[in-house]
């Protein structure tokens, strides 16, 4: 029970971190905050300044903008974005649902790939296909997605034109939004895999030479179903905290897969703001990713604690 | 030294006698030999070094043997590169040409949007990436070291509160956060890597506490404080030197991810222009023009830089890690 306290008591700590540093950057940053509130190449006169400034409370103290700010978000109020001319949680509900959709698909296709190729290069290591494949793995997980999406969209739609360059779909069916996303997803996918391919390889490696696995070979089961039975439950145990972990590190890989390809989300959004300066549309977009990372995290606790009961029982 | 000379010797003679045998079998019997007289003069060399000047070279030969070679040798060019890029670099990398060139003997990559040589840039890129990726591991490596061992060592209270606090700030997301620092500051080298450093130090702590509580329980520890030590002198001397080899690992690794945030943060251009890094390098030849017209050998060097750097580091880095596992299952624990 005291975990759990502990654990809830993390999150809310790290929910408060990320409100408060997302209320404290524009006011804290060098330069005018209405300016960084607003964003910096939008022209305004002295007259409509002063007006935003009372506006936005930026003369009362601190407590006061803080309360305000916080009933702000809880009405879903973030801000106004005056380059786009539309408010930033209008803006972030229509690209949101793709980059949802793009990430999710990813990393479930990346967990699968990584978990069963890791789990049995971890089985039988010294296999060449195995090594070629560790090789492989480790080799792309040093690689910036961004350059990888570039190389999977020069190769496969300029040069062999397979696949469309940009865009999530030409008419909205579905073979055409799978169309689209094919290249972008297996980037993606890939980058996803060669982390947790790293990650269940190490853990198989470790877990084979446990005794229950020794005991499943006397039991006389074949080679598969103890590696599918009883090894591969314990050792996944790593990959739900990695992929919790990592889905904050996925989420900004797709953002840059995303630029590459043109895709109408989060990550072309984030793009134009810094490049117009478009200070509350990036707030928003952080406010969003940072807690789509934290409900993953809890999300992963309970998971983990499904998995493995030994987390459920008291110690 | 003698015994393998008289040996020479004795060959010759034989050789005059005996003219019947083929060259080839010369030849390869004199490189044997020489090969022999080689790793016979090194030992000796060996010897007389750790004799003389107590350098163990054979340690560090041992050490080495257990990096992953591949890892090390790419390592070395990179740094090499970054140190002396004017030694590789055929020209400087902010002299002009004609734009836009195919590679040529006279521009070995071709040249850029504003005609630079790319070669040269792509050398003296080396240093501003490592710079940036070694710099901030530096921080986040020092910033990790100090809390993950405090909170191992004191234990307690101060425990659950830094570690209460590594875990709230591990689970904001880094990048979309050093995105919004970098629109809102000026993009420069420095403030790159201060915040990259600044915001990656946690699972080095966590490591470093949990070797940490593990030697903190070990006999020389005990009676070190039984002694009368204080906590700051029994941390520096007789903790901190047991966990170099796990920080080490821990350090490529940051390294490493520091070197890929760049790379990725410069191509949002929240890069320093000034200061061309590969990252930059490819952002431009994205943004500039580089990839519309199909200029493979301006986009894909700077980024197999990166891959191959950044490998060669986590290479290194794996090594480690591996030998430390190796370690941990023989008991050989505080070396």
């Amino acid at each position: 029970m005291r975990e759990v306290a502990k654990k809830v008591f993390r999150y809310a700590a790290s929910f408060l971190l990320i409100v408060t540093l997302n209320f404290a950057l524009p006011r804290l940053m060098p330069g005018d905050p209405v300016k960084n509130l607003i964003g910096e190449d939008v022209y305004v006169s002295e007259a409509v300044m002063e007006e935003l400034r009372t506006e936005m409370g930026m003369n009362r103290p601190l407590y006061e903008q803080f309360t305000v700010y916080i009933g702000d978000l809880l009405r879903f109020d973030l801000g106004y974005s005056y380059h786009l001319h539309s408010p930033v949680a209008d803006i972030l509900r229509e690209r949101i649902g793709w980059t949802f959709l793009f990430v999710g698909v990813s990393v479930l296709l990346g967990a699968a790939l990584g978990t069963l190729l890791g789990a049995y290069a971890g089985w039988k290591p010294e296999t060449k296909a195995n090594r070629l494949a560790c090789c492989g793995f480790i080799a792309l997980s040093c690689t910036p997605p961004y350059f990888l999406a570039l190389l999977f969209l020069e190769i496969f739609a300029f040069k062999l034109g397979l696949f469309p360059f940009k865009g999530f779909y030409d008419v909205p069916t579905p073979g055409s939004i799978i169309h689209h996303m094919f290249l972008p997803v297996t980037v993606m996918a890939l980058f996803s895999a060669s982390r947790n391919f790293l990650i269940m390889r190490g853990s198989v490696i470790q877990e084979k030479g446990q005794l229950y696995a020794l005991y499943a070979r006397a039991k006389g089961l074949y080679d598969i179903s103890i590696l599918f039975r009883h090894v591969i439950k314990n050792a996944s145990l790593p990959i739900i905290t990695l992929l919790a972990l990592d889905f904050g590190f996925l989420f900004s890989g797709a953002l840059f897969t995303e630029i590459v390809f043109s895709l109408n989300g989060m990550g072309t959004l984030i793009y134009d703001a810094i490049i117009g300066k478009d200070y509350p549309v990036l707030q928003g977009s952080f406010l969003v990713i940072a807690l789509a990372v934290l409900l993953a995290n809890m999300l992963a606790d309970l998971l983990y604690a499904v998995a493995d009961p030994r987390v459920r029982r008291p110690a | 030294m003698m015994q393998e000379e008289a040996y020479v010797g004795e060959n010759t003679i034989q050789e005059s006698k005996i003219q019947k045998s083929t060259n080839q079998e010369n030849t390869l019997q004199e490189s044997t030999i020489r090969k022999n007289i080689i790793l016979e003069s090194t030992r000796q060399w060996k010897d007389f070094l750790s004799l003389n000047l107590n350098l163990d070279l054979r340690k560090y030969e041992r050490n080495l043997k257990r990096f992953n070679r591949g890892g090390l040798c790419l390592f070395t060019f990179f740094i090499i590169l970054a140190l002396f890029p004017a030694l590789f670099a055929p020209y400087s990398p902010t002299e002009r040409f004609i734009p836009y060139e195919a590679p040529s003997t006279a521009h070995l990559l071709g040249t850029n949007d504003i005609g630079n040589d790319i070669l040269s840039e792509l050398v003296h890129g080396a240093r501003i990436s490592m710079m940036v990726g070694f710099a901030s591991a530096c921080i986040s490596t020092l910033i990790g070291l100090m809390i993950g061992l405090f909170s191992g060592y004191f234990r307690g209270t101060l425990d659950e509160l830094l570690m209460g606090f590594t875990d709230v700030v591990l689970i904001i997301p880094k990048i979309p956060l050093i995105i919004i620092l970098g629109a809102f500051l000026r993009p420069s080298i420095w403030i790159l890597i201060l915040v990259l450093g600044l915001l990656s130090w946690e699972s080095i702590a966590r490591v470093i506490r949990s070797k940490t509580l593990q030697i903190r329980e070990a006999g020389y520890v005990k009676s070190a404080r039984c002694m009368g030590f204080s906590s700051f002198h029994i941390m520096v001397s007789d903790i901190f030197p047991n966990l170099f080899h796990v920080l080490l690992p821990k350090f490529m690794l940051a390294t490493a991810s520091a070197m890929i945030s760049e790379a990725s943060l410069s191509f949002l251009g929240l890069g320093d222009i000034s200061m061309k890094s590969w990252g930059i390098m490819l952002s431009f030849a994205f943004s500039r023009g580089g990839f519309i017209r199909d200029m493979w050998w301006w986009y894909l060097p700077p980024g197999i830089c990166i891959t191959l750097c950044v490998m060669s580091i986590a290479l290194i880095g794996f090594g480690f890690e591996g030998r430390e596992k190796e370690n941990g299952k023989r008991g050989v624990d505080a070396e």
